[in-house]
């Protein structure tokens, strides 16, 4: 039986095969989609963090059988086009956020995450939100990144 | 004109590729550089930079050096651009920086390029002269053949932004108009001026990191996210413990996994490498190599190993040693005396007070984000290898020497990293990719699982150290130093080396077969931890603010030698000057509420200088680190964001180095392997904000890697001792107190 699902808009199925095979190495391997990261394989670093249906899951531990008629967006999908940034995206260069740059992109899908559901976040809502490590402790960065992504995405949508 | 006579090393190589001007510049050493290249090398190399010019005044840069999040893909590039006043808006990098070679006619090997290691905080030390050197010939060039063109002399032309101007004339040219005109143009580098600090337009900007949108938007950008056609993908299930064989394991089983394709024994290694002498450098192992990661990890894990350990290796206790390492600094067990100033046992005996305290840190792991990875393809006569490597000659060394091809022959191509902090810099995860595609006749790309990453670690040496110390008149009179570590040595000559008039240090003899090598600022945590918390410790036996106490020591502003690695001279005035930076953003002396605490501490390494000052809060049991404020002296700023950045990250690193980071070895093997079992401080343990000032002055510019991890412990524990009352002498600080780790 396939595995039907969306990844980054776009209808896919997967072979029943590889069913077992955690979402991670999925993405990175086989659809070859390298911006989410390998970290510890166990959900503890968050450097595969991606979304399922809008929410931040760490990849290394969803087994491709769990996706049936799921929608995954992973750091490649989080722009509108090739054009344009996510809001996010567009915070964290202004900030000039990484340093080694490995963990960001499960940074900035986290981020994207909380701002969904916690649109003018706290210094707690961050602490308690953004629990992806960064080895380089960048957090002072993606704390200020996360900040300003809220009032970019406020800004606009205050236009609305 | 005709080119004017010039030695070998002053003649410069150009070509046109592609319709732009490949810059190939030969530039004479410095001394500086000469310093670091074997004097066989310096009268031979080819020492070139190479950067495309196009036509339509586009470039395309190579960034030479490597990169590991501190930002030198970014610096590197700054300085030669300033000098060849490039428009740096208009500058597309390539991806990889490719290692080029050169042997001399005794067969030493060095970079035809710039020098493209990173360590040490040395970076731009290293590049500061050659990479604006080579800007500088590259502008001459084009306004030589400017002023030819023109008819005009030199002295009249401007550069700007990719513009040369002759303003009398009102004519311009772009770089790219002349390229190709200036790229036959023979030059006499001893007429190459380099900029002075008022004319930099680039240096000292706060420029943002050139790879930012890449990072962004997820493009592949490390070792482990690269491909390689044909290449079997390899995990290894190495031996857990120092020393172990091994003695069986399920072959069949491993080869009945889908994709499975190969599995092969890898041997144990013992090499003597330049932190712990001979000791185990490789562990055996088992690879099972597939045809997807995915079914490498789950032969890996049917493999059900049995190991056997006889070895001189066998049973390295952690524990067990840190505890032999108290009673060797304590009980005056057998050391080798390695600094000894003046007399501290008249110091002793003339003394106020006398303050005798013993200081203990763990093993560090460097948790590496990105798993050490290496592709390896290891043909007949020449080779490729991809991976991310702090100093990249080592690779091709390690190739020439385990396969006998030339190391002129080895491609290799290097990755960003993610993660250096000294750990890749050793040699080991690409000698065994090298060995794997030897013996299969084929490329492999080897990943390695957390577990890997952290049990075959080159741990920060566990250490203890005992510090005797008098004061005579609220000054530090005598400082008695004894020092016991699993490997390396001691930083005994920072401060308070110089400033303390009778200053004896002793490293007591230990030998470890935990694997130790160099963690971020060698050693340097250890010294500083101890260093700075025995002089807290003193300050307020002195009934003295620690502040006070730290200015009164470090002045009046007097030079020392500095007799280790990284610097040749120690300046007490530019310390004092951290201090009070750091004291003042903080402001020092405002009172904090209950329970609240500043703590201060600084360190001189690598020729710079930092100090920092953190606020915290203890209540109940649980530790809450507020703020933090933060003084650099790194002479010249070339790039005040990255600089800021790495003080805030390096500060937070050292922080939560000092809080969490402890390695525990039982009978050879790493207890805690997995960030579940090994916590890494997260957002909600950093501080806040980490304010930084950058003490501007006219010192050439130093590095800022390490310097700024070096004194978070003792900032720490002086915060705590000023929150609380209670000081605390050993690490990780956090078996101290409540913690609320978040296993998902």
């Amino acid at each position: 039986m396939t595995i039907k699902l969306r990844l980054n808009g776009k209808k896919i199925s997967i072979d029943s095969r590889y069913e077992n095979i955690p979402l991670l190495w999925y993405i990175r391997e086989e659809a070859g989609l390298k911006g989410t990261k390998f970290g510890c394989g166990i959900g503890q670093c968050g450097a595969c963090t991606l979304h399922i249906d809008e929410k931040a899951v760490r990849s290394c531990s969803v087994p491709v059988s769990s996706l049936n008629g799921k929608a995954i967006t992973t750091i490649e999908g989080l722009a509108r086009d090739n054009n344009s940034l996510h809001p996010v995206q567009e915070a964290w260069m202004e900030i000039d956020v990484p340093q080694c740059g490995y963990c960001q992109a499960g940074q900035i899908m986290s981020a994207v995450a909380l701002l969904n559901t916690t649109p003018s976040p706290t210094d707690d809502d961050i602490d308690r939100g953004m629990t992806n490590i960064c080895r380089c402790a960048s957090y002072v960065r993606i704390r200020q990144a996360t900040k300003k992504a809220a009032d970019i995405l406020n800004a606009s949508s205050e236009k609305i | 004109m005709s080119s004017r006579a010039l030695g070998r090393r002053e003649f410069f190589k150009s070509s046109v590729v592609s319709g732009g001007w490949l810059l190939a510049i030969q530039l004479p050493l410095s001394t500086k550089t000469a310093s670091r290249v074997p004097d066989d090398i310096k009268e031979s190399s080819d020492w070139s930079i190479y950067l495309s010019i196009r036509p339509d005044n586009s470039v395309i840069m190579e960034s030479p050096i490597t990169e590991m999040g501190q930002f030198m893909r970014t610096t590197g590039p700054m300085m030669l651009a300033d000098e060849l006043d490039l428009d740096w808006e208009a500058i597309k990098f390539t991806q990889d920086a490719k290692l080029h070679l050169s042997r001399n006619k005794e067969g030493g090997l060095s970079y035809s390029h710039a020098n493209m290691d990173t360590g040490g905080s040395h970076s731009v030390r290293w590049t500061w002269e050659y990479l604006r050197k080579a800007g500088a010939i590259a502008r001459q060039m084009l306004i030589e053949t400017a002023a030819d063109v023109w008819g005009v002399p030199v002295s009249e032309l401007k550069t700007k932004k990719s513009v040369i101007y002759h303003s009398t004339s009102q004519r311009s040219a772009l770089y790219g108009d002349l390229a190709l005109h200036a790229s036959q143009r023979r030059i006499d580098t001893n007429t190459t001026r380099l900029k002075t600090k008022s004319e930099f337009k680039i240096i000292g900007n706060a420029t943002h990191n050139i790879d930012l949108k890449r990072i962004v938007t997820g493009e592949p950008r490390f070792g482990i996210d690269m491909a390689y056609p044909n290449c079997l993908q390899a995990v290894i299930y190495r031996a857990p413990a120092v020393g172990a064989e091994i003695v069986s394991y399920n072959k069949t089983a491993a080869l009945a996994i889908p994709g499975v394709k190969k599995i092969i024994e890898m041997e144990r290694m013992d090499d003597s490498y330049w932190f712990s002498g001979n000791t185990q450098y490789i562990a055996a192992g088992i690879a099972v190599l597939a045809d997807s990661l995915w079914a490498a990890i789950q032969g890996r894990n049917t493999l059900n190993p049995q190991w056997k350990n006889t070895s001189k290796y066998a049973n390295q206790n952690s524990e067990e040693q840190i505890k032999t390492f108290h009673t060797l600094v304590t009980e005056d067990g057998p050391a080798k005396e390695t600094q000894n100033f003046g007399d501290t046992k008249t110091a002793f005996n003339d003394a106020d007070i006398i303050l005798q305290q013993v200081y203990e840190k763990p093993l560090l792991a460097h948790a590496l984000l990105e798993p050490l990875n290496c592709i390896a393809d290891i043909r007949d006569t020449d080779a490729t290898i991809i991976t991310g490597h702090q100093f990249p000659i080592r690779i091709a060394e390690e190739v020439e020497r385990f396969t006998g091809i030339d190391a002129l022959n080895v491609e290799v191509i290097c990755k960003p990293m993610g993660g250096g902090f000294g750990r890749r810099a050793e040699r080991d995860w690409v000698r065994e990719a090298v060995l794997l595609s030897k013996k299969i006749k084929a490329p492999v790309k080897v990943t390695w699982l957390r577990e890997d990453e952290m049990e075959r670690d080159l741990h920060d040496p566990a250490s203890v150290s005992q510090i005797k110390a008098s004061l005579k008149n609220g000054n530090i009179t005598g400082w008695h130093h004894r020092q016991a570590q699993t490997g390396g040595g001691a930083q005994d000559s920072c401060f308070p080396q110089g400033v303390v008039p009778n200053f004896k240090v002793e490293l007591c003899t230990f030998k470890s077969h935990i694997p130790s090598g160099a963690w971020r600022g060698p050693q340097h945590p250890a010294w500083a931890f101890a260093a700075e918390s025995m002089i807290d410790e003193l300050a307020h036996a002195a009934g003295i603010d620690p502040y006070q106490f730290r200015m009164d020591l470090m002045l009046p502003a007097r030079t020392f030698p500095h007799t280790n690695w990284g610097a040749t001279i120690k300046d007490s005035g530019r310390m004092a000057e951290c201090y009070k930076q750091a004291a003042n953003l903080a402001n020092w002396s405002k009172a904090r509420p209950k329970h609240t605490g500043l703590g201060i501490a600084g360190h001189f390494c690598h020729g710079s200088y930092a100090a920092f000052v953190v606020e915290v809060a203890v209540e109940n049991g649980t530790l809450k680190i507020n703020e933090a404020w933060g003084a650099i002296d790194c002479g010249l700023a070339i790039n005040p964001n990255h600089i800021r950045a790495q003080m805030e990250g390096g500060f937070i690193d050292g922080l939560n180095a000092a809080l969490f980071n402890k390695i525990n070895v039982v009978a050879g093997a790493v207890q805690n392997n997995q960030f579940n079992t090994f916590y890494l401080g997260r957002m909600k343990d950093a501080p806040l904000d980490v304010h930084t000032t950058i003490i501007q002055n006219n010192h050439p510019p130093t590095g800022v890697g390490e310097p700024p991890t070096a004194p978070a412990a003792a900032s720490l524990v002086n915060a705590i001792y000023a929150a609380s009352g209670r000081r605390i002498r050993t690490l990780p600080v956090i078996e101290s107190f409540n913690h609320e780790e978040e296993y998902v």
